[in-house]
């Protein structure tokens, strides 16, 4: 929403930008507690806390309004040409109707940013990301034929993340999305209100975005609302995504990584390979923005590595005991730098870790030197008790720490 | 009759740059006497109740590059430093306004709605500016090492110079280099589309200087005021409480709580050159002071060529000083108001008068600017860099009235057929003129108005040719160069005799800069 | 069929081109030469711009060339014949008192001294003071600039000895060049010079080329770049017997004698990259061929942005190039005359010189005033000469041809697009000036043509017009010419290198960016 030109007063509005949402979210926060993202506010909680909201998106159904996402259209004859140059991951067997996830990285092969791709038709494109990205799309099209498009403002988006997500959106959608797979996007009417809805989230569990456009989206949270009340539907913050993104081991840009665009200084850039993301990075005849760099990194192994680790549940339990306390644990996630110690010398640092209240385990995300990254490795990981540094045992465990099966299933 | 009075230090000029060696000076024990010849302290750091009730900062208006460690080191909070934040920068338009603030997301919404990749860009600009300053403060933090023939301790820092530059990553030695070499409007070009938020960020690289903003050499200007350093953030601008004068106070007090003795209306004729060494100073009312070594707050023209005899100095020197380039180019204009201004694309009371105002909607309005007075006029329609002291501290102005200071640019010193009354009411009849253009109600709120074109300047504040940096920031002016080469150390051709005004290394502003090195390079010597 | 894979592909046919191309077949290296036109010479050729009449396209007279070329090629005086005239350059006055520059500097001195003492007196110590300075530069003009960030001790030890030649004018000469270089011209006339005909005509000479005015910082690095083989003469100007097409042609016969293949025609399109490298070019008509290495004559933009194509460009090397400034700031128009064109006060024998229409430094300001605004300059300078003179063969019977530099006529005007009424215009405007200083010159002419920048990006293929392939300013000087990160003649390509006077040290008929080239890849 753009300031009007001739405003009076300043105000919230005046001065934020906020979410064709906002009106049915603002009621709604009763926590009054805010964050801001991507130049929105977006609430942190409904409730006072929020478990509840972490609860619904692990056992029924969140609704978490995700407008603040840079939404770019790419289209035009060269658009799979550009978008295989920009990113890592190979575009071309990207079907239509389908979305990948990828990051993009600077010639060096550090990352820039990472979203997802969702291939509308032959030469459209949709691509969210974290962060704006418009300059740095349209420095890498010169003399494509591409056309670049911010659409943040135009499409208004809902994630509905849950296991139940899917009988919420079958019980108003025209067409049944029993067939969608992960990583899929189809067009539907709800309720005759026409959105595009992927299977995709950042909770690590079954569940959905829906696109809509902005004059349609208050229509469309009421629905959802209506329909998902006996499905548990409930309203989730920021607070339970990220306790969801961290037991799926989903990178969040700024906490996790700095994108190599604002980082400054070279430390502070990581590649792919350092994030966990070698996946993503497809290297083959075709070169793409860092491929060079990248194909050299893979040789000699990176440096660095982003691993899952779990804090040993008995030792800091230990700790705590000794000063006649029980073990304090995380309310929510947190994004502070944890030192990682192996043998007295430091060999890395989590970046976002939380109590994962469904698995009942202390985990978090760490960078560690590929020398200790081993799986199974056990490092030393900073921890206050009473005022007092202490070490305590953190395993690098298998990522994601919470995977069911229902995320990427599709029902018989 | 004359005094006969014995001091280790005399400062000619109770401009802040003199307070602050003699706070330096004093704090170190030495005994250290001031001489100002106006009835107030401050040079051009001061403030004056101009009009019955309304406050005026009547030169210098903000305090930006104010060092951190001399704030620290001469313990200014205690002696009344107080400085309110300048946070937003508002440009009007035409039909619309730019206005950017210290929030990083109000400000990218805001540029957004001009340009998409502007915003996207200026998110990444300040940071990598942040990058630069850091790069630059190490070389204005040296003294400036002897060109000509660099002593080893010159040649060490030299190394130490270069030993950093080449640990700078690529990209901020590129821009450090094209910082240096540029015109702030290629520089810019580079990054933005938008032009009022180019023209806006331009018009700091013209600021007391003869140039216009595609002009090579604006860039650096622009980094110079790039590097506001308040709470250690960059380019955070301030105002301090009571007017920049009161800065210039807690300066003075500071050094009198460590003994400095500052003596007002007592200006300073000559020093007093004794085979070759500075032993005194001799004032226009025919005392005279002695001590052993004299320091001059004064640019470099009134240093040299005033305060000494050419026959006292080198051939060579005399002319490096007369060719030093010391062009006046701005003029200040203050305003009584009986009321807030209302600005036509933005009406209403609001943040935006709480920071700076400034007059520069396109690169051509400060192009053609700069074009009248390259030949001789003042400006039609002058760049302006407007702030409202009174709406950030009240007690600037009678209750419900406001002061409003403008910095305006360009005004010639050498105008043609030379500054008369008449000329100076057209000039400020041209400023209000401008002014009326963007908040039309101004001219019915105007209860007073001073005008001071360069002249003035020169007169009252004894800035030669009404330059308000001691001599123009161009690259040839820099550095080794500051003021001429080869006594760039702050040290002069007269044993004795020091320099700490503004027309030394690092230059101008309200830094207390060149006031902190100049003393910390005598106590170092004596 | 396979083509031969070539030890280098030289892309353009203009002068660093070939002389690239000579000094490498000379190293008995296989060479093969691609120019896009039926004529080699890019902007020392000529061409006809009126049945019967011919025109230096661009360059009518040089300042230098540079003596190691003229070594290593072995070319002898007799291959290349200067002309070197007493009046070198002759300022103009409307009223007849007109400044000669005579090679004799008692004699401009003299001619100097009838507009004013102060200034004749002073003459003398200024061509020594341009001299010195350009003495530091000039070591300078023969290397390839450092990489400062990867400068090691022996690359500063070996920087320090450029310094030699200047400590030895004293300890003041460095600090008379770090602190003239930036100035703008009026300032470093203002500690000389009083008249305004000399003043304006000096800062002509720093904005030479240049999209800047006068009063634009670090007109002086411009005015030494022009200036710095100069010596004494200050604003000198040399003639080649023939003509500068001849300058092509002996180095074109030379490059032939060492065994450059050259082929005319022959548009190249593309440089074929793999992995980084690049093997080859593909020409216009579809055919490929392969080189161990490729050297490319042209600008950075066509070189690295057209020629290589974005997929073997990176972004942030994309950057540094869309930011070199380019901006051709100068039109060249061609008169065909009746006859000999008669000027107050210069007699017929004095013709064969430079003249220079700048009356003042504001009248240039002002010329570049409203380039600055989007437009081309009303009243522009103008610089001159009588071509058919020294190159009898531009024209026949007692025709003359009479070539002009015109400036400020930018590549991009603000508010209009180029056209044949604007160009007229433009033509008619010359043309009323030079009635002024030339007896009945309208009536003398038989036809004209002119070229703006924007004509010169489609027959030269230069960007923007930019005759110097790129500003000559000071972030574009040195170490900072073309980009700071690829100042050493190479680019991003490993075997790619580049000799056009975008490199280090800029423009010029004069080669010392191909040698510097020679040498730093052969090293």
């Amino acid at each position: 929403m753009l300031q009007s030109k001739n405003s009076m007063n300043f105000t919230a509005n005046t001065q934020m930008k906020t979410s064709p949402f906002f009106e049915r979210t603002s009621k709604l926060n009763t926590s009054q507690e805010w964050k801001r993202w991507g130049g929105y506010l977006s609430a942190t909680k409904y409730d006072l806390n929020h478990d509840n909201e972490y609860f619904a998106i692990r056992t029924k159904a969140g609704l978490l309004d995700i407008s603040p996402l840079y939404k770019y259209r790419i289209a035009g004859k060269d658009s799979s040409l550009f978008l295989n140059r920009l990113v890592t991951r190979d575009i071309k067997i990207c079907k239509i109707g389908q979305v990948m996830y990828s990051t993009w990285c600077d010639e060096n092969g550090k990352v820039i940013d990472d979203g997802t791709i969702q291939r509308l038709g032959e030469n459209d494109f949709r691509l969210t990301s974290a962060e704006p990205n418009l300059s740095w799309l349209e420095l890498n099209s010169y003399g494509m034929d591409v056309n670049i498009y911010d659409e943040s403002n135009k499409i208004a988006a809902l994630a509905l993340q849950g296991p139940k997500s899917r009988d919420i959106i079958n019980s108003i959608s025209s067409k049944s999305i029993n067939s969608l797979k992960f990583f899929e996007i189809m067009n539907t009417k709800l309720n005759d209100i026409n959105v595009s809805i992927s299977r995709t989230g950042y909770t690590g569990d079954l569940g959905y975005e829906i696109w809509i456009k902005p004059d349609d989206s208050i229509k469309v949270w009421d629905m959802l609302i209506k329909f998902g009340k006996n499905y548990g539907i409930t309203p989730v913050g920021l607070n339970a995504l990220d306790i969801s993104r961290i037991e799926a081991s989903l990178i969040l840009l700024d906490v996790d990584y700095i994108s190599s665009r604002t980082a400054l200084i070279e430390d502070r850039k990581s590649s792919p390979f350092e994030l966990g993301l070698g996946w993503t990075v497809k290297l083959n005849d075709e070169s793409f923005v860092g491929s060079e760099a990248l194909r050299l990194e893979k040789k000699n192994p990176s440096e660095w590595r982003f691993v899952g680790i779990e804090i040993l549940w008995d030792n800091l339990e230990k700790l705590f005991k000794n000063v006649g306390l029980p073990p304090d644990l995380p309310y929510g996630a947190w994004r502070d730098s944890v030192p990682l110690y192996y043998r007295k010398n430091q060999v890395g640092y989590a970046s976002s870790g939380c109590w994962s209240p469904i698995l009942k385990k202390y985990i978090a995300l760490a960078h560690v030197n590929s020398k200790y990254a081993g799986l199974d490795t056990v490092l030393d990981f900073e921890i206050k008790v009473e005022h007092f540094r202490h070490l305590t045992p953190a395993k690098i465990v298998k990522t994601p720490f919470y995977n069911p099966n229902r995320k990427m299933s599709c029902p018989k | 009759m004359s005094k006969i009075d014995k001091y280790d230090v005399i400062i000619i000029g109770g401009g802040h740059n003199g307070l602050t060696a003699a706070a330096y000076l004093s704090k170190a024990g030495k005994k250290v006497l001031v001489l100002e010849r106006r009835h107030v302290l401050g040079g051009a750091a001061v403030t004056e109740e101009v009009f019955p009730g309304f406050k005026f900062s009547v030169c210098s208006y903000v305090v930006s590059l104010l060092k951190a460690n001399v704030i620290r080191e001469l313990m200014l909070p205690r002696f009344g430093l107080e400085i309110l934040p300048l946070e937003s920068t508002f440009t009007p338009l035409d039909n619309d306004y730019l206005f950017r603030t210290s929030d990083y997301d109000q400000t990218y919404k805001e540029i957004y709605r001009h340009s998409q990749k502007d915003a996207e860009n200026y998110m990444r600009f300040g940071p990598l500016m942040g990058q630069v300053g850091m790069a630059v403060r190490p070389i204005l933090e040296t003294i400036a090492p002897n060109a000509i023939r660099p002593s080893f301790k010159d040649l060490m820092s030299l190394k130490s110079l270069f030993n950093h530059v080449k640990g700078l990553n690529n990209e901020t030695f590129e821009y450090l280099c094209k910082l240096m070499t540029m015109s702030s409007a290629d520089f810019l070009d580079e990054w933005f589309e938008f032009e009022p938020l180019k023209s806006t960020m331009a018009a700091s690289g013209i600021i007391g200087t003869f140039m216009g903003p595609r002009s090579p050499g604006s860039a650096y200007v622009m980094l110079h005021h790039y590097m506001g350093d308040i709470d250690g953030s960059f380019r955070a601008w301030g105002f301090q409480r009571g007017g920049t004068g009161e800065l210039s106070m807690t300066i003075a007090r500071s050094a009198m709580h460590f003994g400095t003795k500052i003596l007002t209306e007592a200006a300073v004729n000559k020093v007093i050159v004794k085979n070759g060494s500075a032993i005194g100073v001799a004032l226009e009312n025919g005392d005279e002071y002695k001590s052993d070594i004299v320091i001059s707050g004064l640019d470099p023209k009134l240093t040299f060529l005033k305060m000494l005899d050419e026959s006292d100095l080198p051939e060579d020197f005399v002319n490096d000083i007369k060719k030093f380039r010391i062009r006046g180019s701005s003029g200040k204009v203050n305003l009584a108001l009986d009321g807030l201004p209302n600005f036509t694309s933005l009406p209403g009371n609001g943040p935006h008068l709480r920071g700076a105002i400034s007059i520069s909607p396109s690169y051509d309005h400060l192009e053609k600017a700069y074009d009248d007075a390259k030949y001789g006029n003042f400006s039609k329609e002058p760049y302006m860099d407007i702030i409202l002291p009174s709406v950030i501290d009240p007690e600037m102005a009678p209750p419900g009235k406001h002061v409003m200071s403008c910095f305006v640019q360009y005004a010639p010193y050498n105008i043609n057929g030379g500054w008369d009354d008449t000329k100076r009411e057209a000039f400020g009849d041209a400023v209000v003129n401008t002014l009326a253009r963007f908040a039309p109600n101004i001219k019915d709120l105007i209860l007073h108005r001073q005008v001071l074109t360069p002249m003035d300047l020169e007169k009252t504040f004894g800035l030669t040719e009404g330059n308000i940096f001691h001599g123009e920031l161009t690259l040839q002016q820099l550095f080794s160069f500051r003021p001429a080469v080869k006594w760039a150390d702050y040290t002069t051709p007269i044993k004795n005799y020091f320099q700490c005004g503004s027309g030394t290394h690092p230059g101008g502003g309200v830094t207390g800069s060149p006031g902190e090195m100049a003393a910390k390079k005598i106590l170092k010597i004596w | 069929m396979v083509n031969k894979k070539y030890d280098y592909i030289v892309i353009g046919g203009g002068l660093n081109s070939l002389i690239a191309a000579a000094l490498l077949a000379k190293k008995k290296k296989s060479v093969m030469l691609f120019e896009s036109n039926d004529s080699l010479g890019g902007m020392a050729s000529t061409s006809e711009f009126s049945p019967g009449f011919r025109c230096n396209l661009v360059y009518d007279y040089i300042k230098w060339l540079d003596e190691r070329v003229l070594k290593e090629l072995n070319i002898q005086k007799d291959d290349i014949e200067l002309i070197i005239n007493d009046i070198y350059r002759v300022s103009l006055d409307l009223d007849g008192n007109h400044i000669f520059f005579h090679r004799n500097n008692k004699k401009t001195i003299e001619s100097i001294s009838k507009i004013s003492k102060s200034d004749a007196d002073k003459w003398n110590d200024f061509t020594l003071f341009i001299s010195k300075i350009s003495s530091f530069l000039k070591p300078l003009y023969k290397i390839t600039p450092p990489n400062i960030q990867k400068m090691g001790l022996r690359d500063a030890i070996s920087m320090k000895n450029l310094l030699n030649p200047i400590l030895s004018h004293g300890t003041r000469g460095i600090a008379d060049i770090l602190r003239t270089l930036p100035m703008m011209m009026p300032e470093l006339l203002d500690e000389w010079f009083e008249s305004k005909l000399l003043r304006g005509t000096l800062a002509a000479s720093g904005i030479h080329h240049l999209n800047q005015g006068p009063y634009s910082a670090a007109t002086v690095l411009n005015f030494l770049h022009h200036n710095i083989y100069s010596g004494l003469n200050i604003l000198d100007a040399k003639f080649i017997r023939g003509g500068t097409n001849s300058l092509s042609s002996v180095f074109s016969k030379k490059a032939k004698d060492y065994g450059v293949i050259i082929k005319n025609n022959s548009e190249v399109i593309k440089i074929n990259c793999n992995n980084g490298n690049c093997d080859g070019v593909t020409l216009a008509d579809g055919q490929i061929f392969f080189s161990k290495n490729i050297i490319s004559g042209l600008d950075q933009e066509n070189t690295c942005i057209k020629l290589l194509g974005n997929e073997n460009l990176y972004p942030n090397v994309r950057t540094q190039l869309n930011n070199i400034k380019y901006r051709g700031s100068t039109a060249r128009l061609h008169f065909a005359l009746k006859s000999l064109p008669k000027i107050k006060g210069i007699n017929d024998d004095q013709m064969q010189t430079v003249f220079s229409i700048s009356p003042s430094i504001n009248y240039l300001e002002k010329a570049y005033d409203e380039v600055k605004y989007g437009n081309f300059s009303s009243s522009p300078y103008i610089e001159f000469c009588i071509s058919s003179i020294i190159d009898p063969s531009l024209a026949k019977d007692n025709n003359h041809v009479l070539s002009a530099s015109i400036q400020y006529i930018p590549y991009a005007l603000k508010n209009n697009k180029w056209s044949d009424k604007l160009k007229n215009d433009i033509i008619n405007n010359v043309t009323s000036i030079l009635d002024k200083y030339i007896t009945n010159f309208s009536d003398d002419i038989i036809d004209s043509s002119i070229s703006t920048p924007y004509d010169f990006e489609s027959t030269l293929n230069n960007t923007e017009g930019s005759f110097n392939h790129g500003e000559m300013t000071l972030d574009q000087f040195l170490f900072m010419r073309p980009t700071i990160s690829s100042s050493q003649y190479r680019t991003h390509i490993k075997n790619l290198f580049i000799c056009s006077p975008s490199t280090h040290p800029g423009g010029g008929l004069h080669g010392a960016n191909a040698i510097n080239m020679i040498n730093e890849i052969t090293k």
